[in-house]
């Protein structure tokens, strides 16, 4: 009896030291790679250079898309991020010693963006990519690091997370770490640093799944809202279907590399029009892409494709749905023609749409119901706007008018 | 080949004979080639200058819409007005009275080339008749004038003019504003 006490005791105490070992060993910040210059003895022209990174770093690693501020400021905060679990706002990132990161080291914005560890040893939501940064190189972090606190500090207070209980129990996220976070590579390579020493082979992954974060958005995720092994496979995330990105499953949808080079530099592709979160992407990070970086990500993001498939058309959809046809005729061929040809710069042609192909309705009910504003996309080019048609449609219209359109031209004409 | 199809709607108080036209006509070129109603003019064809701006009388009250890129397919069966439709005529057609719009848009020489002008009627004529319905604090009538007005494109530059004649009709008529209540809330 006695002994079987002690074996117990002592199964107690060996679970409870294993316990705090992993709560506080492994999932607070691990180790921290030396910096890879010293960034307080910077002449004039490393500065200079190390700036011009940071920039390019930020820009490629898109922290304005979460980072802005209301008022369109890039790193000030305030971007909601809305998950199942409550709402996280983007923080403040200006070198403000009250209400930013003016008071971080190099070390400490390491941490934030490699283990999701914040200043102060605060667990950062997982809404902050750390999952991905995890493979950022401390040089890429460091010119990060040099440009960020060269910006003007922005005096607005971090607006505090709104998640529901228990999520908004911060120190749980360690439980969470435990589970979803990766270490980081042995290797991460040099980074966007590195120049032509970042061989394109490495650049797409590295653009795509490490600094774009691409998969934060189109990779499912679980219960626990970790992503899951689908890596790029799509879901709904913010009311919005973030499409498939396998390289099955845009060659389903007719993409080719040429076209996923001209859609993520210019926004506009023979496949239709980034929208919804999509946009700001192309407006603070994509198109500000050098050639090679966009023929990278392409190339990687078309890896071993199957040939694309050639744009759906099932004239028969005319006859099998008349009130959808009659709508379409009478509302939209207006702009996007009979023959669903288009116009350039004004409206996207429905043959070969992607909208139209995805199994999910979402997002062509939700650009019929609400239109797309006027934009300027890159260089000179702009779209006009698409009305909103919410209040010229009853619901059984939206509904006629999708179900033609998807057998018409998209998924169900595949 | 385009398939055709029959249609016949209200415009300006009259119903159309019905007539065979091809399926994906715009309304425009309906009441332009078909009807002979040329005051409604054709701008970008985009459906963003609203040069072609008419006035749809539906279920939700009377709203400006662009007729260039409506199509018939869609217009078939329901009731419009046009720049034609809006003074008052005798039996020969002759113009007796023109509205209140009309006449301050004309007091304020809001036009110069007038190609814009029918939509700006148009536009002006249904955010009249909305605040029949729905009147605004006087305090609002501002930012209400430019939210109706605004998708009006006027190469001339007429705006300032437009916009103060459709805000000087909305507050010489009765019952568009409900201004004494709201002063005394806010």
């Amino acid at each position: 009896m006695r002994t079987l006490l002690r074996i117990l005791a002592g199964l107690v105490l060996l679970g409870l030291v294993t316990g705090l070992v992993i709560f506080f060993g492994f999932t607070g910040a691990g180790p921290v790679p030396p910096a890879s210059r010293d960034l307080e003895a910077l002449d004039e022209e490393a500065e200079a250079e190390m700036y011009a990174l940071g920039e390019y770093v930020a820009k490629a690693g898109d922290c304005a898309a979460c980072h802005e501020s209301e008022d369109g400021l890039s790193f000030a905060g305030g971007t909601p991020m809305e998950t199942p679990m409550g709402t996280v706002y983007g923080t403040n990132i200006t070198p403000s010693e009250t209400n930013g990161i003016g008071n971080y080291t190099a070390d400490d914005m390491y941490r934030a963006m490699v283990y999701g560890i914040a200043r102060g040893e605060r667990r950062l939501y997982p809404a902050m990519p750390y999952t991905s940064y995890h493979a950022v190189s401390r040089a890429d972090i460091d010119a990060l690091y040099v440009y960020l606190m060269a910006q003007d500090p922005v005096e607005k207070p971090n607006r505090p997370a709104e998640m529901v209980f228990p999520f908004n129990l911060r120190p749980l996220i360690a439980f969470w770490n435990l589970i979803y976070r990766p270490d980081p590579p042995e290797d991460p390579g040099p980074g966007l640093s590195g120049g032509e020493d970042l061989a394109e082979d490495r650049r797409g992954p590295y653009l795509v799944d490490v600094l774009g974060h691409c998969g934060e958005c189109h990779t499912p995720r679980n219960l626990a809202f970790a992503k899951t092994d689908d890596h790029l496979g799509g879901t709904v995330i913010e009311g919005a279907v973030a499409p498939d990105i396998t390289p099955q499953g845009l060659a389903r949808r007719g993409w080719t590399r040429e076209d996923l080079g001209q859609f993520l530099s210019t926004g506009l592709s023979p496949q239709g029009v980034m929208t919804f979160r999509m946009f700001p992407v192309l407006s603070h990070s994509t198109k500000y892409l050098p050639a090679r970086d966009i023929e990278a990500v392409a190339a990687y993001l078309a890896q071993d494709m199957p040939d694309p498939a050639s744009p759906p058309s099932d004239p028969a959809a005319v006859d099998a749905h008349p009130e959808g046809h009659g709508l379409y005729m009478g509302l939209c061929a207006g702009c996007h023609g009979s023959e669903g040809e288009g116009q350039p710069f004004g409206s996207v042609a429905m043959v070969g749409n992607t909208t139209l192909m995805l199994d999910n309705p979402l997002n062509l009910q939700r650009v019929i119901r609400e239109g797309i504003p006027a934009r300027s996309l890159s260089g000179h080019l702009r779209m006009q706007e698409m009305p909103a048609f919410g209040a010229t449609l009853e619901d059984s219209e939206l509904d006629a008018l999708t179900e033609y359109l998807r057998d018409r031209w998209g998924v169900g004409a595949m | 080949m385009t398939a055709l199809m029959t249609v016949s709607m209200m415009i300006n108080g009259t119903e159309t004979e019905p007539v065979e036209v091809p399926e994906d006509l715009m309304l425009l070129e309906f009441l332009q080639e078909y009807l002979n109603l040329t005051g409604t003019r054709y701008g970008c064809g985009q459906g963003v200058c609203r040069a072609c701006a008419v006035i749809h009388d539906g279920p939700r009250g009377p709203r400006a819409l662009p007729a260039c890129i409506t199509g018939v397919a869609w217009a078939n069966g329901r009731a419009f007005r046009t720049v034609e439709g809006h003074a008052d005529r005798d039996d020969e057609g002759n113009v007796t009275a023109i509205t209140p719009v009309q006449q301050a848009f004309l007091d304020h020489f809001s036009f110069q080339c007038s190609f814009c002008t029918p939509g700006f009627v148009s536009a002006a004529q249904a955010l009249v008749e909305r605040l029949e319905v729905e009147p605004v604090p006087v305090e609002d009538v501002e930012d209400v004038v430019l939210a109706a007005l605004n998708e009006n494109i006027c190469r001339c530059t007429g705006y300032v003019r437009y916009l103060e004649a459709t805000r000087d009709v909305i507050l010489a008529t009765p019952g568009l504003t409900t201004g004494v209540e709201r002063a005394e809330e806010s």
